[in-house]
């Protein structure tokens, strides 16, 4: 028996450098597709390129390819995928002193689960018809959370668009975010995988007030 | 047999039994060691090998921003102008532009409190929550572009705890933390400062967190690639 402690404690390490590895593998997969993706970009540009000499409609119609993609990517026009949804909501359940209470959703428990959504490789998500962009707030206001200055009712639907399996299974992970929202707060998370989610633009102006753009030289 | 005899004969059964444990339990571990070894030649060839589609992938990225800026120059007449003005916009919203403006440099270091033994040190230490916490109060308070050491947040950015590092667009940074936001700095400093707010949670685990109003400061535009894999036009 003591044989057998010593060998669980020195195999600890190994555990780590083999989460490593495949923390890496997968790194790797994702900058092979990346770089195959870049070269196809790179490829298909030149060839616009070189039709510019053709025409201004061409040109404009390149230009205005390359707009409605960063638009899609910036948050700033619709787009649909396959991807997951999820319902976040509280859930009634004993406080302790014997009162049968529901539980509370907060702006923090919200803000965490688009976060991871992000992590495990979404390219778009949206919080009860808000979409979510660079500059958006997921904060309690009064009563409300307000997302895109809106205020938001629970329940909380958020969709995601990604690979739907790899989402709901790093949400769903052994000691992750479902898991610990539901026992330390008592908030319940369904995950359901979709083959088509329609995500909505964000509805707000671009507005700047303070920042501008560096010319580069 | 006697009694004696069949005490004895247990007696060298326990006795080789040890023995043979022993040596298997060595042999074991000296097998376990040799494949850790290889476990360890592998990540770090794996390592290696990512390092360097690292840089590969930095350099087709400039190749192809410089494609797009040609692409913008080379394209005239009214409606390309159009498309050029709204080009300019979404690409400050997308984080594509390095950006200057006024606003607040928030520094975020680990504890430096004497740790007692008994208690968590884990509690100490800056976490992607910290940070998601500060760039979420900037974000309600009118932030129009936030970057965490250098690395520019877009609509896609997670921010996550990996081993000692935290990862923000596939880059790993390192502590101290510096937040960097554009936005007027009388409001971002006074949503971060409010009482009851995100800098007195954070100084209550004893974090370090020093924020600066700063009059002109520069945000660099995000680097990486805006290729999705799952995404598409909904009409389409």
């Amino acid at each position: 028996m003591m044989l057998g402690i010593h060998y669980h404690t020195t195999s600890a390490d190994n555990v780590v450098s083999l989460d490593r590895e495949q923390e890496l593998a997968l790194e790797k997969k994702v900058l092979v597709e990346d770089l195959y993706g870049l070269q196809k970009e790179i490829s298909e540009l030149s060839v616009k390129l070189e039709k510019l000499g053709l025409g201004e409609k061409e040109a404009a119609e390149a230009l205005a390819r390359e707009l409605a993609k960063i638009k899609r990517f910036a948050g700033l026009s619709a787009v649909s995928g396959p991807g997951v949804e999820v319902v976040v909501q509280g859930q009634p359940g004993d406080d302790g002193s014997g009162t049968v209470q529901a539980s509370k959703v907060l702006d923090e428990h919200l803000m965490k689960m688009l976060n991871e959504l992000f992590s495990a490789g979404s390219e778009a998500v949206a919080i009860n018809g808000q979409r979510i962009t660079a500059v958006s707030e997921v904060r309690l206001a009064g009563n409300h959370i307000n997302v895109n200055g809106t205020p938001l009712e629970p329940p909380y639907q958020i969709l995601a668009i990604g690979n739907a399996s790899d989402l709901k299974n790093r949400l769903e992970l052994r000691g992750g975010l479902v898991e610990y929202l539901l026992s330390e707060y008592g908030i319940s998370v369904e995950t359901r995988e979709k083959d088509k989610v329609v995500i909505p633009a964000f509805k707000g102006e671009l507005y700047f007030e303070y920042a501008e753009p560096v010319k580069e030289i | 047999m006697s009694a004696i005899k069949l005490k004895n004969f247990y007696w060298s059964v326990a006795l080789v039994s040890l023995v043979l444990g022993l040596i298997l339990a060595l042999l074991y571990r000296n097998n376990m060691d040799i494949q850790q070894d290889e476990a360890i030649r592998r990540t770090n060839e794996l390592a290696d090998q990512v390092e360097q589609m690292k840089k590969e992938h930095d350099v087709l990225q400039g190749q192809l921003n410089r494609m797009l800026l040609e692409l913008e120059d080379l394209s005239t007449g009214t409606h390309a102008n159009q498309i050029k003005e709204e080009m300019e916009q979404v690409k400050i919203f997308a984080g594509m532009t390095k950006l200057t403006g006024s606003g607040v440099e928030v520094t975020l270091k680990d504890s430096n409190i004497s740790k007692d033994y008994t208690e968590n040190p884990n509690l100490y230490i800056v976490h992607d929550e910290d940070i998601l916490r500060v760039v979420n109060e900037l974000k309600a308070a009118g932030a129009e572009a936030i970057a965490v050491n250098e690395q520019r947040l877009i609509t896609t950015t997670g921010i996550r705890c990996s081993g000692s590092t935290i990862k923000i667009n596939k880059k790993d940074l390192v502590p101290p933390f510096v937040i960097t936001a554009i936005g007027n700095p009388e409001t971002l400093e006074g949503a971060l400062k409010m009482r009851g707010g995100v800098i007195d949670h954070l100084q209550f685990f004893g974090i370090q967190v020093s924020v600066k109003k700063v009059e002109k400061l520069e945000i660099p535009a995000y680097s990486g690639g805006i290729k999705s894999n799952y995404m598409m036009d909904p009409e389409a």
